[in-house]
Order: structure tokens, then C-alpha cells, then sequence
């Protein structure tokens, strides 16, 4: 029997407009799954029932979000609610206002059910490193949800909630979508504004939803995109609308990096991978195999350097004066981002890692801009393999990095992207396909992943808890 | 770029200059700068002469709006999280010996 938290966005709206339930019981059966589940799961670092309970009785299901609960990953701002970063730092930190996505989404009608896990300040690919303990990975309680939005992406596949969001630097909303089996859609950079989104690497930093179909994550970007003059890196246009459907992928161009299948590729990840490069065959795309894309290595070191640079920075203004904890909150994962940041940036050093990790970034812009000339879209597995153990990145310093090494460049050259659920490996555990166009081309995004999710059925298969 | 430049020395400060005490059992970060530092020697491998770097990729300068004073967070909402407060001030600590 379906109960109301397994909804998608479109069925729950349907069923509040047709009053086949309310906003009350539609809130209270994700509250009733987060009871149920979430001791074990560790999706949540705060559940906010009063709040949620109380903003249902009032809900305006006319609005685009009236009355659908919505899990927020827990480094945006959330006025008067805890805002922790899943950093003891922040352990007693009130938000004093709210993100501007928050305000859009209140706005909206959105009610925030409560907040996710993430890897502390978002540092990581895991939810491993959160001072509040690893999230589980709904399809295997001993395996990693991927992070740094870990938590919103196991809510959403538990159904703990309707809809979620988190924060993407580099893989950090479709790795963990991909490991747990959901949609997850990063934007453009600035395309969503960063404001109230507690920073981490500020040049690629983009805020996007986590959802359990492309439909419903198309519509929440709709609602959290949009200039802000909050956030001067925002893109100043209106906000991001769906386009239409296609019937078929005609015409379309698809691009194939051969270096996107490492070698430490898991066999079944690239054998869902070339599935579904069958199934876009079928949908009426030609699929061309591009054999010089830059090697995701260079990302990799791209990426380490700038994120620890751009960390340790932003990481300054936490000195316990004006909010949370002094210094000695920090966990050692944030310690060793912020002194190889504060290295790479300090007099005799710049030059050599800085300076260096920027031109080279230029380079990986060229390269996309190069592939885009010859293909509309990219596709490619989201991580070389499927969801890790937990306890994957004890000693690993640069887990993260080698985990994301296929979204990390597109991140840094701030180009949107999807993970969807295309397959599953030998164990269960789920098989993401990453779709990436220019920037600002969200609408191809979503016409290739909606067309695929259409003729597929991963994204039907839910797990077993 | 080249050997292992991360010395104790180098390391201590690195620390200062990060405002972080590193405890003793936490002194394995100095390996793993070095192995970081290590990593992305790969990039020597691509030639950057007369590259232009990119700071930001959507490519804005100078975003600036109208100067006028707009509504922003009341004194007593500024000092709600700090956890010392004087006077309607932060307090902080001493940064100059009296």
C-alpha cells in the first residue's frame, strides 16, 4: 500500500488540489517515516514537527509548493531554526535569516520538515565526516549515501520527504543522488543564488534540488532559481523554466568522454552506462564517442587546490565572536582543508598551486567549450562505482576528490547537470547517469533526462527498509 | 612544486597563519599536506604559458547596486548568537597587550 510520504511532488500536489488528503496528514506521514526510520538512517540532523505541523494547518495548496514537505540540507540559512553544517562549531548557532532559496521556497509554500546531514561545512563525498554521525544508505545500511548532501538524497530515497535540496561544489548533490538511486540537478553556477548557503568553495558553490523524479526536480529549480542581488555572482535573469517535452531525441548530438571510464570503473557502472547509451540510441540520438576529453585528473588537483584555498578563507570568519564555537570546533577533516588552502595561498607558494590551479582551470573550460562545438550534451557515469562502505575514507585525505573526479569538471567550469537512475550493480545498489550541457542549457538537461527516465524504470524501484 | 616542502617549520606556520592548533595526534596532516602538495604536481603537465586564469565562470565584474540603505538584521538580532555581548557590543578577545 502507497502511503503519502512515497508521493512525488506531482502525485502529492494532485492529491492536496483533488483534497484526497491535507497538508496535516501529507506532513505527518513523512514525520511518522522520519520516526520510524531515522535512528537508523541519520538522514536528519533536525526535525522540526511543531513547526512543520503548524505551518500544514495553514497551508495555501495553491501556491506551486503549498503544503509539500521539504528536507533542507543543513548548510542553509533557516530563520530561527539550528543551522549546524553538521559542525559541532555550529552546534548552537540560530540562523538569523533565511538563505534566499529559503525565502523563495517559503514563499512558495514549501514547509521545511527539518534538516539533513551533510559532510561538516560540506567537506566530502561520504556524509562520513559530519560531526553528527555518517548517514546510511537506504538501499544498504552498510554502505556510504555519498555526500556532501547525503542526508537530503537518503530522504529522499527512504521517503522521509517529498522533496529536498542541497549544495553542489563539485559532485555534491549527484554523487550522492547517484549512490542513492534519486535525481539530483545542479545548475548553472549563479543560475541559483548562493546567499545564506553557508560557503564552501564560493566560485563553484550552486544550491539545486534532490528529488525522486526529473519532474519534480525541474519544478523546485524552477521555484529556487532566479537573480539575486544578494549574491553578485548570481546570473541577473528571471527564473528557469521547464521547457516543453520532447517526444524523441532527433537531431541531438551526445557526446561519450572516454575518459570519463577510469580504471577504476566498476564493471557494471559501465556496462549500465553503455545501457544507456543504447536506450538514448533508441529515443533517436547519435551518440558520439569523444576520445579527447581532458583527462579528469587535472580536476582532481584543480579542484584540491582551489576548494582548500577558497576553504580556508571562508573558514576565517568562524572565530566564536559573533556566532557558534571558537576555532577548536573544528574537526580535523576542516583543519587539514583550511592549512593546505592557507599553504597554497601564503607568500612563496602562490605562483605554483594557486595561479597554476586557475590557468589550468581555463584549460578544462576550453576543452568543454571544444567537445560542445562537435556535441548539444555530455553523458557519463556520475562515480566509478557504486555507493562504498562505510568507513571507506578513514586515511583517505582525498576521498572526496578521487570519488568526484567525473563531476568535478564541470563543476569548475560551472555547467549544469543531472544524475539519474540507470541501472543497479550486482548487489542492488543503485547506478547513476550524468547528463552535462553548456551553461544555461538546463533546458537540454532536462529534456534528456525526463525523455530517458520515461523509458526507464530504475527510478520506479524503491528500497527495501 | 618539487620534493617535499612541507617542513615542521613551514607547518607551524601554516598553522599561525590559519589561526588552528594542531593537537600532537594530529600531527599526521603534515604528511597529508605533503601527499596533497604531492597530487597535484600533476598539473606541470600541462603547458600554461599565456593562459589567462579563471577566477569566476560566468565571467561578472563589478557588480554594484544603488547606494541606499536597505532594512537589514536590528542590533539586538546581530548580538543574539554571539556568546559574549557588552553593551550592545561583541566582545571579543584582547588583540593588543595593554
Amino acid at each position: 500500500m502507497t502511503t503519502l510520504n512515497q508521493l512525488t511532488l506531482k502525485e502529492a500536489k494532485e492529491g492536496l488540489k483533488s483534497n484526497k488528503f491535507s497538508p496535516t496528514e501529507l506532513t505527518q506521514s513523512c514525520l511518522d517515516r522520519i520516526k520510524s526510520l531515522d535512528k537508523k538512517l541519520n538522514s536528519f540532523v533536525t526535525v522540526c514537527e511543531e513547526d512543520a505541523l503548524k505551518q500544514a494547518q495553514s497551508a495555501d495548496i495553491f501556491l506551486p509548493l503549498g503544503g509539500i514537505p521539504i528536507a533542507v540540507k543543513d548548510n542553509f540559512l533557516t530563520k530561527d531554526i539550528r543551522t549546524t553544517a553538521s559542525s559541532r562549531l555550529l552546534d548552537n548557532y540560530i540562523a538569523q535569516y533565511d538563505a534566499t532559496t529559503i525565502t523563495k521556497l517559503k514563499n512558495a509554500g514549501a514547509i521545511i520538515i527539518g534538516k539533513t546531514n551533510l559532510d561538516a561545512w560540506a567537506h566530502g563525498s561520504s556524509t562520513e565526516t559530519s560531526d553528527y554521525g555518517p548517514t546510511l544508505n537506504p538501499w544498504n545500511p552498510e554502505h556510504l549515501p555519498g555526500g556532501s548532501s547525503g542526508g537530503s538524497a537518503a530522504a529522499i530515497a527512504a521517503d522521509e520527504t517529498i522533496i529536498s535540496i542541497g549544495s553542489e561544489t563539485a559532485g555534491s548533490i549527484r554523487q550522492p543522488a547517484s549512490w542513492c538511486g534519486v535525481v539530483g540537478f545542479k545548475p548553472t553556477y549563479g543560475r541559483v543564488s548562493r546567499y545564506g548557503v553557508i560557503a564552501m568553495k564560493s566560485s563553484t558553490d550552486s544550491p539545486g534540488p534532490i528529488c525522486k523524479t526529473v519532474d519534480d526536480a525541474a519544478d523546485v529549480l524552477e521555484i529556487m532559481s532566479g537573480g539575486d542581488p544578494y549574491d553578485a555572482t548570481s546570473i541577473n535573469e528571471a527564473p528557469w523554466k521547464k521547457p516543453e517535452i520532447r517526444t524523441n531525441l532527433n537531431g541531438l548530438k551526445i557526446g561519450l568522454p572516454l575518459s570519463y571510464f577510469p580504471s577504476q570503473t566498476q564493471p557494471e557502472v559501465k556496462s549500465s552506462i553503455l545501457s544507456a547509451v543504447e536506450t538514448l540510441k533508441k529515443l533517436g540520438a547519435q551518440i558520439i564517442e569523444l576520445p579527447d576529453v581532458l583527462d579528469p585528473k587535472y580536476s582532481i588537483a584543480v579542484y584540491t587546490i582551489l576548494q582548500r584555498s577558497e576553504v580556508s578563507s571562508n573558514l576565517a570568519r568562524f572565530d566564536g565572536i559573533r556566532y557558534g564555537h571558537d576555532r577548536s570546533f573544528f574537526g580535523t577533516e576542516a583543519k587539514r582543508r583550511i592549512m593546505l588552502g592557507t599553504y597554497s595561498l601564503s607568500a612563496g607558494y602562490y605562483n605554483a598551486y594557486y595561479l597554476k590551479a586557475q590557468k589550468v582551470r581555463t584549460l578544462i573550460c576550453q576543452d568543454f567549450d571544444k567537445q560542445f562545438q562537435k556535441v548539444d550534451a555530455l553523458i557519463g557515469p556520475v562515480s566509478p562505482t557504486t555507493a562504498l562502505k562505510l568507513g571507506a575514507t578513514e586515511g583517505q585525505s582525498m576521498f572526496g576528490e578521487i570519488q568526484d573526479m567525473l563531476v568535478e569538471p564541470s563543476s569548475i567550469s560551472g555547467l549544469p547537470g543531472i544524475s539519474i537512475p540507470c541501472g543497479f550493480d550486482k548487489v542492488g545498489l543503485p547506478i547513476g547517469l550524468q547528463i552535462i550541457t553548456p551553461q544555461k542549457r538546463e533546458d537540454l538537461v532536462y529534456q534528456i533526462a525526463k525523455l530517458f527516465e520515461d523509458n526507464t524504470e530504475y527510478h520506479l524501484q524503491k528500497p527495501q527498509l | 612544486m618539487s620534493g617535499n616542502p612541507i617542513t615542521d617549520a613551514v607547518f607551524q606556520h601554516t598553522a599561525k597563519l590559519s589561526r588552528l592548533e594542531i593537537k600532537p595526534e594530529e600531527s599526521y596532516i603534515k604528511d597529508q599536506l605533503a601527499q596533497a602538495a604531492e597530487y597535484v604536481e600533476v598539473l606541470k603537465e600541462l603547458n600554461t604559458d599565456n593562459i589567462i586564469p579563471t577566477y569566476q565562470v560566468n565571467h561578472k565584474s563589478n557588480v554594484l547596486r544603488e547606494d541606499i540603505v536597505e532594512a537589514s538584521l536590528s542590533q539586538e538580532l546581530a548580538l543574539s548568537q554571539a556568546e559574549n555581548t557588552d553593551n550592545g557590543y561583541f566582545k571579543t578577545t584582547a588583540t593588543i597587550k595593554k
